[in-house]
């Protein structure tokens, strides 16, 4: 109805013109009456009361016309008809708008609003400088420009920003309630092999370690937004033994600074060392069942990670370039190389010591700087090197140096669908050099020093939505010795194919050969392994994505 | 020395007026058109998806970081789209001009109503997302509200050029009001028609130009289309005697190729993104393109 009246006046200056052209036609004598200073006569009267009259008439008839064509109109209008969350009828800031072009537009046809969708926004923006939008593009109207069904409210500001999101609730899931994701991760193997140590061939803690079933990495993951400053992660695994006991693993639990300025931040707790590319990774996101040789031999096999802190830069550059420095007390299992007191206290045949830290010296450091170009728009390389240094617990000085460098290529299809064709290339290569001293107490008769190596190499293809194949070559040289005898002293290689269906990125289901080559040396004879493995995981929850 | 200091001093110049450009990044093409459309050459648009790949599935590549350290803006959807590969970006950006809350911080989706909420969020019904459909830019009405919303921000990190942001927007809604008289008259013909499309990226669009696009070749959202589902999907299509099946770049079109020769639809490639589709540099350009493209299908 407003729409109506607004149209009307829009119309009436047209209307009034045509009237008063008329009118001197009609009545052209009586007008010079009027203007004449001859007092109004009855019939001067009756004469204006007929003009009026008659431009009440033009008026009602106009606005018949109007109205016409507002009805046929609405009858071509989409709103009225579609069956989808209405449109609203023409709305009251359509007809502002309507009433600010220039008379005589063409009609509205289409809407071009949409309350149903968009807020009142657009609204208020829209009638308050109406002149803008109508006067370069007159054809405004018709098609409802707004629908109040689709955008919901104006934006007060624009800080306040988000449903319901607020800096402490950065992570979401169920539409948004929870202060954190929480997911639980299953990761399964059925092993065979033609070995009967293959807790001995597998050389990681979350790989199959015996024939059968295997169930070594059930993983409770939490990440979230602490508070404006910092982020909590933990990761927390419970993993069957051999004899089906219960171990649980806090495996992460840190915090990290989220605003720090000149691009630094901080870490803290229980976490990975940045070591190469697959140390800081969990075992469900591995493109193998198993852990690389390299990796289970010198970082061990749960990987080098220990309570600590850790300090990063990126670099101001116009690539991605990011230096990484941390330190953990490298105490323990987890600190495989370094002051780890070994099962039964033994390590390398060496007596060990198992003492607190004497000072700096004892503590594992672990620098790592990493730079990433595009050499394409599908096409991204990464490359870094890593070190660890620190003390070992076979002798009152002995020190670990662990070397390392690794590189990534990955080539995505600008086509790619779920992430998919892709090619992806990783090597990393190790160099340990280990100082094997005379034990506690002196208790060994030689001091060496073990300059090991090692590297893996794996190409992964996803070659259709879901599917990934694998391929992967593991070496490691250990230096061979006439006084350790050791059996993960033992150089050998590895050669692993596999092949793996993502049903969605939440389930998957990996089958792999892995032939072994241990070699012999002044202790051990040589021999083969052949393994099969077929691996299942499910995820439930809300997973935090992953890095590159 | 004279010539060094004058080096310098066009230096500095060159680097500030470097500077005096707002870095905008956005992560996906649509979000990253329309700050075109705001910013004009007062700003420089970086965008992180490519137009062509799907953007549910974008790889957090390293330069992508670098890209979000330097920005003065973020425009994201906001709407759990970017789920997979935006937050671990994030958490390794140390950008605080971009945090939620800031004026830096664009999340399109607000102030949207998005469709297709779901009321129990289950991953048995697939890639669902649980705060509502995420494709909601190709409704025109929703992009002038994202760009309005975008020169707001604007506005408010660079107050000096607020009247040329507000100015743009207002030539942006003006241009889409006018446009959306000659997209509606074209799809108008087809009112209340059924379309069928791959993926169910469509229900803005739908909406707006009263369409059905409420058939997929996915079973359940992100699952590859099973023989016995497309069997299905054949027949209804046969019974409705629909004439269009709508793919994306990076859907497989073989597949849509076969219900169309089996049902006598055409297969009618569509892009969420200006620049998935040739000719398609604007988000104008692009509605143009899926309005006509659909509208010579439907014939």
């Amino acid at each position: 109805m407003k729409k109506m009246i607004l149209f009307a006046l829009a119309v009436l200056p047209v209307a009034t013109v045509s009237a008063q052209e008329a009118a001197p036609a009609a009545s052209s004598s009586p007008a010079p009456t009027v203007s004449n200073a001859t007092p109004a006569t009855a019939a001067d009267v009756e004469a204006l009361r007929g003009q009026v009259q008659s431009l009440v008439e033009t008026v009602k008839a106009l606005q018949q016309q109007v109205k016409d064509q507002q009805a046929a109109l609405e009858k071509a209008n989409l709103t009225g008809e579609s069956g989808l969350p209405q449109n609203p009828e023409p709305s009251p800031i359509a007809g502002a708008e309507e009433s600010a072009a220039p008379a005589g537009n063409a009609p509205p046809r289409f809407p071009t609003e949409d309350t149903s969708v968009v807020s009142s926004t657009t609204a208020p923006a829209a009638s308050s400088v109406p002149g803008v939008s109508a006067s370069p593009f007159p054809a405004s109207g018709g098609f409802p420009t707004t629908d109040t069904s689709v955008v919901t409210s104006t934006p007060e500001t624009i800080s306040s920003t988000g449903a319901g999101t607020s800096l402490t609730q950065p992570i979401t899931i169920g539409g948004g309630r929870n202060y954190m994701n929480i997911s639980l991760d299953g990761l399964f193997a059925l092993a065979y092999s033609s070995a009967r140590d293959l807790d001995h061939i597998e050389v990681g803690d979350h790989d199959p370690q015996q024939r059968g079933f295997n169930a070594r990495n059930v993983e409770l993951a939490f990440d979230g937004a602490v508070d404006p400053y910092f982020e909590g992660f933990a990761n927390i695994v419970f993993k069957l033994d051999n004899d089906n006991q219960t171990e649980v693993e806090v495996e992460e639990a840190f915090m990290q600074t989220t605003s720090l300025p000149f691009n630094l931040q901080l870490k803290a707790g229980q976490f990975f060392a940045a070591f190469g590319r697959l140390n800081p990774t969990h075992p469900h996101t591995w493109e193998f069942v198993d852990t690389p040789l390299v990796n289970g031999l010198f970082l061990g096999p749960d990987g080098l990670r220990g309570v600590g802190a850790q300090g990063s830069w990126t670099l101001p550059l116009p690539w991605y370039s990011q230096l990484i420095f941390a330190s953990q007390n490298g105490r323990g299992s987890t600190g495989f190389s370094f002051r780890n007191p070994g099962d039964d206290r033994m390590f390398f045949d060496r007596i060990t010591t198992d003492r607190e830290a004497r000072g700096l010296q004892d503590f594992v450091w672990i620098p790592r700087f990493e730079n990433s170009f595009n050499l394409s728009d599908t096409q991204t390389v990464l490359a870094g090197v890593s070190g660890a240094f620190g003390s070992n617990e076979t002798g009152a000085n002995s020190r670990t140096q662990i070397y390392g460098a690794d590189f990534l290529y990955k080539w995505k299809s600008s086509h790619a669908e779920g992430g998919f064709p892709f090619v992806k290339w990783q090597t990393e290569f190790m160099y340990r050099r280990f100082q094997a001293g005379h034990g506690a107490d002196d208790s060994f008769p030689v001091a060496e020093t073990f300059h090991d190596w090692g590297l893996y190499s794996q190409v992964t293809w996803g070659f259709k939505k879901g599917w990934v194949a694998g391929i992967r070559g593991d070496y490691v040289h250990m230096q061979d010795s006439m006084f350790t005898d050791d059996l993960d002293r033992q150089s050998r290689w590895r050669l692993s194919a596999n092949l793996t269906w993502y049903p969605t990125e939440f389930s998957k289901i990996r089958l792999q050969y892995n032939q072994d080559f241990l070699e012999e040396n002044f202790f051990l004879s040589a021999r083969e392994v052949e393994s099969i493995f077929l691996q299942w995981e499910f995820i439930l929850g809300a997973h935090g994505a992953h890095k590159f | 020395m004279k010539k060094i200091l004058l080096m310098l001093s066009t230096l500095i110049t060159c680097a500030f007026t470097a500077q005096a450009k707002l870095n905008v990044v956005a992560t996906l093409p649509d979000f990253g058109s329309l700050a075109r459309e705001i910013g004009g050459d007062k700003v420089n648009v970086t965008v992180l998806a490519k137009p062509t790949e799907d953007s549910h599935f974008v790889d957090a590549r390293p330069s992508f970081v670098v890209s979000l350290r330097n920005a003065d803006a973020l425009i994201d959807g906001g709407a759990e789209l970017e789920l997979g590969w935006l937050p671990p970006l994030l958490q390794n950006t140390r950008n605080p001009k971009i945090e939620i809350g800031k004026p830096g911080r664009v999340q399109a989706s607000q102030g949207i109503h998005l469709m297709n909420v779901p009321t129990n969020v289950t991953r048995a019904a697939g890639d669902v997302h649980a705060l509502g459909n995420p494709h909601f830019t190709v409704d025109p009405i929703i992009a002038k509200a994202i760009a309005q919303h975008i020169a707001q921000s604007f506005s408010a990190l660079d107050p000096v050029n607020a009247a040329f942001y507000e100015g743009n927007y207002k030539k942006f809604e003006a241009t889409i009001n006018a446009k959306l008289q000659e997209w509606g008259t074209a799809l108008l013909p087809f009112k209340g028609q059924h379309v069928v499309a791959y993926h169910d990226s469509w229900p803005y669009f739908a909406h707006r130009f009263g369409l059905n696009i409420d058939i997929f070749l996915e079973p359940k959202p992100g699952i590859p289309p099973s023989p016995s589902h497309l069997a299905e999907v054949i027949a209804q299509m046969r019974a409705q005697h629909i004439k269009a099946i709508i793919v994306e770049p990076f859907h497989d079109r073989r597949i849509a190729e076969k219900v169309a020769s089996a049902t006598g639809a055409k297969v009618v490639e569509f892009s969420q993104f200006p620049g998935g589709l040739p000719g398609t540099d604007s988000y104008v350009k692009l509605i143009d393109t899926l309005v006509s493209r659909l509208a010579a299908a439907l014939k």
